[in-house]
């Protein structure tokens, strides 16, 4: 086998190994990402809400979703229909991608792509 | 000397091994060719992959000697590099049916060694395009997509490859997503959380230039992450 081919083997099996040891993890702690990433992937929009917002909003019978509370600072993350988030004059929107201001942000209303009870009942 | 231009003449100057029973071309230019007259809007990399079955190694062999435009690497011998700088590179792979996803091997050979990726192996025969007289022999595009959603990736090139998924996806029609759904289902958990996990970072990648811009796409990727959620069993 020439050295390449073997060079490229090993990584091609050291990733097979990362991905295993990320799917064990999946349950754990470290699956936080993807859960958080699978929450992100129901809302077709995202934007930033002040505390008191998303209170109000928890107050109204919305849910948070639980991969929010998993991270630390925990995040309030609500599922909102898009009619009730446009009267929030102060909701910012922001991309939905895991960059620093998503991350940054405390509280986030999410937008679900489908009406119905969002991704909650997904896993 | 525009990328398609050096894309339709490296199909030309590669057909007698495109022409080998059971080859096929696989990777990311195969959008490229998808697209309306294989235009190869899509920025990728400089080489065309060959995937080869084990099983039609010996034969395809045979045909190696009439790449006039090409010479096996000297680092490298599964590649073969082109002789002219209007060509792309060659890159054989090895396909084996039988073999697992996650796994690889090397078929070792003096002449045309092969990395043998599992996750071709999800792969079958598709249609074939001609392009300007070259028959191009594609996958499915429900195997071709899945091998893209299972194959790890990173950093720059992998968010690329994300994103040429996306490209199969687009133009993937409602046969293919059955397909892909029916494929998808037959995977062992590991790997269908892996198609999970891509297409959640797909969901969440921003523009690259000379790619199809996901953010428009986000409902598709949503759809099918539901669609292949429901009934799985490691699933609530």
């Amino acid at each position: 086998m020439t050295v390449s081919l073997a060079r490229r083997l090993r990584q091609l099996r050291s990733r097979v190994l990362v991905r295993a040891w990320h799917y064990r993890q999946r349950h754990h702690a470290r699956g936080v990402w993807f859960r958080l990433r699978r929450t992100l992937a129901a809302a077709s929009e995202v934007y930033a809400l002040p505390r008191e917002e998303a209170e109000r909003l928890v107050s109204e019978g919305h849910g948070a979703e639980s991969v929010g509370l998993e991270l630390e600072p925990p995040k309030l993350m609500l599922f909102v229909p898009a009619a009730r988030v446009a009267r929030i004059a102060s909701a910012r929107p922001l991309a939905a991608r895991l960059n620093a201001e998503l991350l940054a942000s405390e509280c986030l209303a999410l937008v679900p792509f489908v009406a119905g009870p969002g991704p909650q009942a997904e896993p | 000397m525009a990328f398609r231009d050096r894309l339709v003449a490296t199909i030309r100057a590669a057909r007698p091994v495109l022409e080998s029973q059971g080859v096929l071309v696989v990777g990311s230019e195969v959008p490229n060719l998808l697209e309306s007259g294989a235009a190869a809007t899509l920025i990728v990399s400089q080489d065309l992959d060959i995937g080869v079955p084990v099983d039609r190694h010996a034969a395809l062999k045979l045909r190696l000697g009439e790449l006039h435009e090409f010479e096996a690497s000297a680092d490298e011998p599964s590649v073969w590099t082109a002789r002219s700088p209007g060509l792309l590179e060659l890159n054989f792979v090895g396909m084996d049916p039988g073999q697992d996803p996650a796994e690889a091997y090397v078929l070792e050979d003096d002449r045309l060694p092969l990395l043998v990726f599992g996750a071709l192996s999800l792969l079958s025969p598709g249609a074939e395009i001609e392009i300007e007289g070259t028959r191009v022999p594609l996958p499915r595009p429900a195997g071709l997509l899945l091998e893209k959603l299972i194959t790890d990736r990173t950093g720059e090139k992998g968010e690329r490859d994300l994103l040429v998924a996306l490209a199969l996806l687009v133009t993937a029609g409602p046969a293919d997503l059955e397909e892909l759904a029916q494929a998808y289902r037959g995977l062992r958990s590991e790997l269908r959380h892996a198609v999970r996990s891509n297409l959640t970072i797909l969901s969440l990648l921003g523009p690259r230039g000379g790619m199809p811009d996901p953010r428009p796409r986000r409902a598709d990727v949503a759809a099918l992450l539901r669609r292949l959620e429901t009934g799985d069993p490691d699933l609530p």
